[in-house]
């Protein structure tokens, strides 16, 4: 058995002997740990939720919004400037050669009838190709196409989960009736779900999606939101930028408009979110703070405890350091026992609220839980141990 | 091989008393000798050999092992000359709880600093045989009987192939007979491993077990 094993085996002896207070004294890490993996977990699984959707977008896909969208607060500020653009701006975009399909965008929110419930709801009116550049599949029926708009036809396709809601079942909404703020439209298609939603992202699934012709019912000065474009992909996507820019700045103020990538937005989130999980992890970090003056507290009592086993082992040969080891392990096994019971339980909390929220763990976290309780045992254990060390050999052999 | 020349060893109480618990002594231990340091309680014997064992420093004087000045050692080196010079056997036994016998045994190996030229597991398990501890190599401490407790800090002193076993009052805690077998123990590994013993006693009967005996009285050797 090596040195290292034997003290090991040596401390774990003592935890075995002291099973409640053992327990005890790493229950503060295990509380810490569980805070501070659980709390990532969630922060990960929301960021990643969030992401998810954009990168649904593609790489290829351009927005143009009113206002100065990333500077001013994101999307939510930017809607509140209301529908800007319009018509013209439509068909000047449409002359962009690089951009090969592209569609308005407005929306209507009321309350939807359908044959089973009524339920508010939101229409986001667009072209046909909004289709193609969201990604979206068909489930039952079809997509509206381009003679639905022509026509100005009220025709409506439906997420998952409103169809379900409003007609009991998928199948049940195809091709009847919803009326929309005494507006009727017919359902011609239920779309394939798109997943989540509630979290501050589009809930795809729980919205409408109709010809944006058929909107201008609702908005006779027949504005739009904003625009969304695939572009073509051999063309470089600054190139694109540039070329949009250049047609709007025909018509707008540069701080009028702005022109996003969806990575652009995503790396917005994911600053809001590395500040968030920052936030997450201090708050949770005192809780491992504490539990780490808990493990220093026992450590000083269990020297205490332990004089008379530091006076012998200094007697048959054991040097400062072999005491100042022995007890640094002992307060690093504390804590990593108190880390490992707090990520395990972490690891089931997790299970259970997956089905609620996307709590998502990764190595990072499991390693970092693990590295954190090490760190704390070491550094909470190190004055206690040098308390032990620097005991008087003859003092502490005398001690009763 | 050991020698102390005209340490003392005081204790400041206040800024005008100084306790001496040794006052000055001189002492000269010889390689293979058998010597009983014997004196009451309180004479300054226990003080005496916790300077042999190099437990403790003399407030004055120099204590010399093998030629080397323990003044001039660091706390390190001192560490290394407890654990591969000296073997202690105390009256309290002093193994630990949580160790088992052949743990216990083991110990003073995991400090060794000095590569072994044996195999100390294998040592330990010839030792226990020939001392009659077979089968209790995996017990605790608390299982065993006072006599085979001391049995076994005698076989942890003996681990390290010490020259020199250093024994604190090692009957004091056992009724007669087995004090008897543990002194006859001692005497064996005298006469025949060579081994030079030192025991601190205030019984007569235990000190003749030496061939030297030291008086200790009053915090002086007489």
């Amino acid at each position: 058995m090596s040195y290292f094993l034997f003290i090991v085996k040596s401390a774990l002896e003592d935890f075995r002997r002291n099973k409640l207070q053992t327990f005890l004294t790493s229950l503060g890490i295990l509380i810490g740990v569980f805070a501070v993996v659980t709390l990532t977990a969630m922060g990960l699984g929301l960021k990643k939720y969030i992401s998810d959707q954009f990168d649904a977008l593609g790489t290829n896909t351009l927005f143009v919004a009113p206002g100065k969208l990333l500077e001013s607060g994101g999307m939510g500020a930017s809607s509140l400037l209301g529908n800007r653009f319009d018509l013209k701006d439509l068909n000047s975009l449409k002359r962009v050669r690089s951009i090969k399909s592209i569609t308005p965008l407005s929306s209507k929110s009321g309350t939807a009838k359908g044959t089973k419930k009524s339920e508010f709801s939101t229409i986001f009116f667009s072209s046909d190709a909004f289709f193609d550049i969201s990604g979206f599949e068909i489930d039952k029926g079809r997509f509206f196409d381009k003679r639905d708009v022509d026509k100005r036809a009220k025709v409506l396709v439906a997420g998952p989960k409103i169809a379900e809601k409003l007609f009991g079942s998928i199948s049940e909404a195809l091709d009847k009736k919803v009326t929309i703020d005494n507006v009727s439209f017919v359902i011609v298609g239920v779309i394939k779900s798109k997943g989540g939603g509630g979290f501050g992202g589009p809930d795809y699934d729980s919205y409408f999606f109709g010809p944006y012709t058929t909107g201008f019912i609702f908005d006779p000065d027949k504005k739009f939101i904003r625009f969304a474009m695939k572009t073509d992909e051999n063309i470089n996507i600054s190139t694109v930028k540039e070329e949009v820019k250049k047609e709007m700045l025909k018509r707008y103020e540069d701080d009028e408009f702005s022109i996003v990538e969806p990575t652009e937005i995503l790396s917005v989130v994911n600053g809001i979110f590395g500040i968030l999980n920052l936030v997450l992890v201090a708050i949770a970090s005192i809780s491992l703070l504490v539990g780490g003056i808990g493990i220093m507290n026992i450590m000083y009592v269990t020297v205490s405890d332990k004089t008379k086993e530091v006076g012998i082992r200094r007697a048959i040969g054991a040097r400062k350091n072999d005491i100042l080891f022995q007890f640094i392990v002992e307060a690093v096994a504390l804590s990593i026992l108190g880390g490992a019971l707090g990520l395990g339980l972490a690891y089931v909390g997790i299970l259970l609220v997956q089905p609620y929220f996307p709590a998502y763990m990764d190595f990072t976290s499991v390693a970092l839980a693990l590295g954190v309780s090490s760190a704390i045992g070491i550094i909470f254990g190190v004055l206690p141990a040098r308390k032990a060390a620097n005991l008087e050999p003859v003092e502490a052999i005398r001690y009763e | 091989m050991i020698k102390l020349d005209k340490v003392v060893k005081s204790y400041k109480i206040d800024e005008e008393t100084v306790f001496y618990a040794l006052k000055e002594s001189s002492i000269t231990i010889k390689e293979k000798e058998f010597v009983s340091i014997i004196g009451p309680s309180g004479s300054g014997k226990s003080t005496l050999m916790h300077l042999i064992g190099l437990l403790d420093k003399p407030s004055q004087g120099e204590i010399i092992v093998q030629g080397r000045k323990i003044s001039g050692l660091n706390d390190d080196e001192i560490s290394s000359l407890r654990n591969e010079f000296i073997g202690f056997v105390f009256q309290q036994f002093n193994l630990i709880p949580k160790l088992t016998v052949l743990e216990n045994i083991l110990l003073p190996s995991f400090y060794a600093r000095k590569k072994l030229e044996y195999d100390p597991k294998e040592k330990a398990l010839g030792l226990i045989k020939r001392f009659g501890l077979q089968g209790k190599e995996k017990s605790y401490p608390n299982k065993i009987s006072g006599g085979q407790q001391q049995r076994v800090a005698i076989l942890r002193a003996l681990i390290m192939e010490p020259k020199m076993i250093l024994a604190d009052e090692p009957t004091g805690n056992l009724d007669s007979k087995t004090g008897q077998e543990i002194m006859e123990l001692l005497k064996t590994l005298n006469e025949e491993e060579k081994i030079t013993i030192a025991i601190v006693t205030h019984e007569a009967d235990i000190a003749k077990y030496g061939k030297r005996i030291i008086n200790v009285k009053d915090g002086k050797v007489v």
